[in-house]
Formats: structure tokens, sequence, C-alpha cells
């Protein structure tokens, strides 16, 4: 398959600089535990927030992070889409007889953010043997759509955030206002929230059916078996996201050479 | 057999209008304003198969507009194309298998791989079996000379040997049409001559159509037999090299060093260029007078050096460029 054949390469092409991966990769992997201490130590102080205790919330921060990771080592091309449109490089993707959107996939992958994929697994597997649940077959097909659609969902962030490039040529807030923005908040039992921010991550980007809806259904707190299977929304999701990319590969105007 | 036929083609761009300083640029931000800019106006010609043509023009004319139409890169406003009986709009990925493309100044190499690593990468791209792949690498390995760098990694390349294997990067899945864009930028004289040497055999051997944009006048002279022009956005000239030549031929230019001072005037079909006394230099139109006339009218004893040139094909073009015919 074409991505493999990328990952091959972008392997080979990592381990040019053997030490120099190997130092970025450690270095991240230490410094974004940054992030869980910072609620390890928040729940020193407060038992618990809203009902959730530290292990609830390190799963929903897991999950995200999982996500999150997950797109940034395998699709991080789309992560730096504007650079491939503001150097013109984009035009080379168009030469070739393959699919634009796997090509735009491809065209970096980040073997150093492994790390961070790495740490939230590690993450994720401490929270699940301290948190009090008992995990029946229902709970873990609802834990595996619930990592399924962390990374979906980015997956369509990432790539909405890619085809928003086609329209302003350079565009990097507005990403960070999605992506980041919405990643910090969404770390969080979105319940703890207020109103409004929880109708914002249930239907406008719906970070509620990756890591809230299933998480009451998990944790017991809700017997609606419907939420097993809430995650997949995120899939509808992704389809316009992938709609949008295409409407804006026809505006697409290269650059002068 | 026409390999490309373009009829009434046309692209627009619209532009961001700024105006000065900082606060133009909160301006633009507020209320941008937009330019239109017609890079193409109506072009129409078709490249016959086998041919090497040159598509020429000055910066800005629509030459690269015209090339990523023809490609797929862009969507064309109106007008029709069709290369290889493919609608480039609508049948991207079919096409990519018929054509290959050299953007001298874009590099689509992978830096940190070897040239062979890389030709095996782009042959899996377009779906060739591994033996075939290899059989080509041998190839070409031949053809391009690339025996002793083919296992350094591209960014310990020269510029010479990178173009080299740029453009065997884009022959690997023998493509009908071959487009390069400024393939010689910045390349020194022997190495140029060395490229185009290469496109020349890869014409004859495998019938490659070649479709060539470039600024260097050697490029255009030595390898194409047609030659399309184009300013700002529309075609000046489509004529063969040899017309091209023949009609600017008629104009031929003296150099002469003389003894003795020499008081020369513009007359009929004479046109004076250079008078540094001793040192002339005259451009004579043979269509008016005939070279022997023009001779006549300097005393040949008075002559020490004498030389009689046509006018080069780079101020001939230049002269295009400029509107005059």
């Amino acid at each position: 398959m074409l991505y493999f054949k990328y990952f091959k390469i972008h392997t080979k092409c990592e381990l040019e600089y053997k030490m120099s991966f190997i130092m970025s990769f450690i270095s991240q992997f230490f410094v974004f535990f940054g992030y869980y201490f910072t609620i390890i130590s928040l729940f020193s102080k407060f038992s618990n927030i809203k009902g959730f205790t530290v292990y609830e919330v390190l799963l929903t921060f897991g999950i995200i992070q999982f996500g999150f990771a997950f797109c940034e080592t395998f699709f991080r091309g789309l992560d730096k889409f504007d650079d491939l449109i503001v150097y013109g490089n984009f035009d080379r993707l168009l030469l070739r007889p393959r699919n634009i959107l796997m090509q735009a996939f491809c065209e970096q992958i980040s073997l150093i953010k492994l790390s961070r994929l790495l740490q939230s697994i590690i993450v994720l597997i401490i929270t699940l043997i301290n948190i009090d649940i008992t995990f029946s077959i229902d709970k873990i097909i609802t834990l595996i759509f619930m990592l399924i659609s962390s990374v979906l969902i980015f997956l369509s962030i990432f790539i909405l955030t890619a085809s928003y490039c086609f329209f302003t040529v350079k565009g990097l807030e507005v990403r960070n206002i999605l992506t980041d923005g919405s990643k910090h908040m969404a770390q969080y039992p979105i319940g703890i929230f207020k109103k409004g921010f929880v109708t914002f991550f249930t239907f406008i980007i719906p970070f509620g059916f990756v890591n809230y809806y299933p998480l009451l259904y998990l944790l017991g707190k809700s017997d609606n078996k419907l939420l097993i299977i809430s995650p997949l929304i995120t899939v509808i999701y992704l389809i316009p996201s992938i709609a949008i990319f295409y409407k804006g590969i026809k505006k697409y105007s290269s650059t002068g050479s | 057999m026409n390999v490309i036929e373009v009829k009434n083609l046309c692209k627009t761009f619209k532009v961001k209008e700024k105006e000065k300083g900082f606060i133009g640029s909160i301006k633009s931000l507020i209320k941008p304003k937009y330019k239109k800019i017609e890079a193409v106006k109506d072009i129409s010609f078709d490249v016959e198969k086998g041919q090497i043509i040159a598509f020429i023009g000055p910066n800005g004319a629509g030459k690269s507009t015209t090339i990523k139409m023809l490609t797929g890169i862009l969507y064309n406003d109106s007008g029709t194309i069709n290369v290889m009986g493919i609608n480039p709009n609508k049948k991207r990925k079919k096409l990519a298998y018929e054509i290959g493309c050299v953007f001298g100044q874009k590099e689509q190499l992978w830096t940190h791989l070897t040239p062979y690593d890389n030709f095996k990468f782009f042959g899996s791209i377009y779906d060739l079996e591994n033996s075939v792949i290899e059989k080509k690498i041998k190839e070409f390995k031949e053809i391009f000379e690339l025996d002793e760098f083919i296992n350094t990694p591209v960014r310990n390349l020269s510029l010479g040997q990178r173009i080299r294997c740029e453009i065997v990067a884009s022959l690997i899945h023998d493509p009908k049409i071959l487009f390069l864009d400024e393939p010689t930028i910045g390349l020194d004289p022997i190495v140029k001559e060395n490229i185009r040497t290469l496109i020349k055999r890869m014409n004859k051997e495998y019938k490659t159509t070649i479709f060539l944009t470039s600024h260097d006048v050697g490029d255009i002279e030595k390898l194409c037999k047609r030659v399309i022009i184009v300013n700002k956005g529309e075609i000046v000239l489509d004529d063969s090299m040899e017309n091209l030549k023949y009609h600017y031929l008629n104009k031929k230019i003296i150099e002469l060093k003389m003894k003795e001072k020499v008081n020369l005037d513009d007359s009929k079909g004479i046109t004076i260029l250079k008078d540094k006394g001793y040192n002339l230099k005259l451009e004579v139109d043979t269509k008016k007078t005939s070279i022997s006339d023009a001779l006549k009218l300097i005393d040949a004893n008075n002559i020490i050096d004498i030389n009689i040139s046509n006018v080069p094909l780079e101020d001939i073009i230049k002269s295009i460029y400029k509107g005059e015919k």
C-alpha cells in the first residue's frame, strides 16, 4: 500500500540522523509528562471535580492525547499542509497518479512524535489498572470505540484545517483554535464545563461523543446502550471535512515559479 | 498525431491588492480589494507527437500557468485542453501516468535518500513492478551516466547531478510527454550542453514529445524545431525555428575595424549601431540593401578587420518580446 511505502521511506530519512532522532524522541517523551503532572497535582488539592475522580479525568486525558499523538505521528503531513501550499510543493502531489488526500497524509510522517503516542498508551494502561470500572465486553468495546473516534475526530479537524489553507493560503491561528484549543478543553470530561461549551463540543466539534457520553456509560453513570456506539458519530464529521478538502483543491491557484 | 490540443484557453487569477504600509495591511484585512489578472488569454495550439517544442516568454507571460493547466495542476477557466486524449481537469490520475514533469526550481527528489532509493520509490508510485524498475534504472544509469553517484544521498550531489536525477525520476514510468520547466537553470555551460544532449537522445530513442520552457536561448536553439512565444498571456508567435531565424536573418551585423576614421550615416537599409571612429558596427537589412552594396560604401583598403554575422537569436527574441516585428 502506498502509505507503507511512504512510511518506509520516511523512516529511512529520519534514521539518516540517528543521534538527533534518539535525542528528540527522549526529550519529547519526558516533556509531555508535564501535562499529566498538572492533573495529578490538581487532584491532590481536590478529591474530585464535579464527581469525576483523578483516574476518570486521566482516562479522558489519555484518550484525547492518544488520538492527537496518533494523528501527529502518522498524518503529520496535514498538520504542515500550509507549508506545502505556500512553497508551491503541492503541485508535486498533483502530478502523481495517486489520491491527493492520501499523499497529503504521507507528505510527512513524524516518528519522533511516536514517543507521545507511547506515553499516552502508558498513561492509559496505568489508568485502566487503577480505575474503578468492572470491565465487561460492552465496556471494552466502548473503550475501543472511544480510542478510534479520538483518532477520527483529530483526523477530521486536521483535514478541515488543511483545507482552510486553500482558501487563505496561510492560516495558522484558526487551526490552533481548533486543534490545540479544543484539545485542551476536551482533555477533561466536558460535563465539568458550562452549558455553552457542552453544546459546542456536542454539535460543532463533537468531542463530547469521543470522551464524554461514552464515558458516562463506561463509568456506569448512564445505562443507555446507545452511548456505546455514540463515538461513531465522528465518522459523520469526517465526510464533510473530506468534501471541503476536495472543494479546496479546485480553488488551488499554485504559486509562481 | 497531436498529443496536445489546446483551444481558447483562459485563466484569470484574483489577487489581493494591498495598500502601502501597516495601515494598508489592516485596511486590506477589513475590506480586501481584489485585482483580476488575466494570466492566460485565449491561447490555442497543437503539438505533434515526437516534437520538441519551446514555449518561451518573459517572466510573468503565462508560461508556467499554461504548463500547470496542461499537467492538471490548475483548473482552466474556459477553453478546452486535450493531452493524450485526456482532459487534465477530469482525469488527473490517468494523465499522470502519461506525462513526466521536471521543474528546474522545485525539487521532487527526497534529499536524504540516494538516487537509487528515489527511483525505486517513484517507480512504485506508478505501480511498476520491481523487475521493471530495476531494468529502467539500469538503462538510465548508462544513458545519464549516474554510476558515480547513484548511491550517494541526493543532498550531497552537485546541481548538475541532481538535475540529471530529477529528469530520470520523471522518466521512470515511460511518459509520452515530458514537460521541462527551465531544466538548465543555474547550470554551467558544460553541464547544460550535457543535459541538452541527453534530452535530444531521449527524444530520439523513446519518441518522447518534449515541451520545454527556458530563458536560455542556447537550450531553445539547440533543441527545438518549433517555438511558441507568449507575452502577457497571449501567443505572439508560433513558428518553426527555421522560419523564425529566416525572418530575422535578413538582417546582418557588420563589424569593422578601420585604419582611418570614416564618417558614415544611416542610409537606406543600413543602421549604425555603434560608431567609435575606428570601430564600426552596422546592421544591414538585406531586403533593402544587399551586403555588397553596403560594403561598397566602405573603402576596402581602409579595413583592418571585418566580421559579418547574423543577429543573435537572443536579440531576435528580445525584440519579439518588446513587440517589434
